[in-house]
């Protein structure tokens, strides 16, 4: 079972994260293939986003994502506090367009999300670079 | 050998009747598998609910250790 103080700080975490990355190592120095594909998908994207490493607490955080989310392997991506899946599905995601019309057509948030959401917004979004927020860490007590 | 990939074809088959499933192994180690999965049931489901499904079928096989890494691709029959 895991930890709840753990648990609670990583469903807070999902939830103040509109676009959150679970990941081994940090963006600028990815510790596993598949999180630096991701990180590489993010980045190519323009997509702002959160990174939190999971190695400092691998095992507790498999834990509590998988009672989160029933999912335990990582890279973890969160988009609006569901989470969308590894590696696989992410890149999947991108090639389709899927992820861009995810990330980039971001609706007010006063009206529903647009099935179809024009993928110009993301060049919106490129001005101000990729993952603004400092890689966040969880403290293994 | 860590696993047969068709002790994994089979887990998820019987997981998911009539599903078509193809594995292959990735690096030659039998441990970083690729399945290809096409089933009726993932209609209507999100991409990664259909990765639950397959995932939750091998995982004895990650718990055990044998498999440590499954890269998964979904598909429905008609596409």
């Amino acid at each position: 079972m895991a930890e709840p103080e753990l648990k609670d700080k990583v469903e807070e975490l999902i939830k103040d994260n509109e676009v959150l990355l679970f990941m081994k190592g940090t963006p600028e120095q990815p510790r596993c293939g598949f999180s630096m594909r991701v990180v590489g998908v993010l980045d190519s994207m323009g997509v702002e986003y959160a990174a939190l490493d999971v190695l400092p607490a691998l095992e507790p955080l498999r834990e509590a994502t998988g009672e989160i989310a029933d999912w335990r392997t990582f890279p973890q991506l969160y988009v609006k506090g569901n989470l969308l899946g590894g590696c696989d599905i992410v890149e999947e995601m991108a090639d389709s367009g899927e992820l861009a019309e995810m990330l980039g057509g971001e609706a007010p948030s006063d009206t529903p999300a647009p099935n179809g959401a024009p993928q110009s917004a993301k060049q919106e979004l490129q001005q101000d670079g990729p993952h603004q927020s400092p890689p966040m860490q969880i403290e293994n007590s | 050998m860590a696993i047969a990939l068709n002790e994994v074809r089979l887990l998820i088959e019987a997981a998911l009747p009539g599903a078509q499933v193809e594995v292959v192994d990735e690096t030659g180690t039998s441990d970083h598998l690729k399945a290809t999965v096409t089933a009726a049931q993932f209609e209507g489901l999100s991409r990664i609910d259909q990765h639950r499904m397959v995932k939750k079928a091998c995982q004895a096989r990650f718990d055990d250790g044998s498999i440590h890494a499954l890269s998964i691709s979904t598909m429905t029959p008609d596409g």
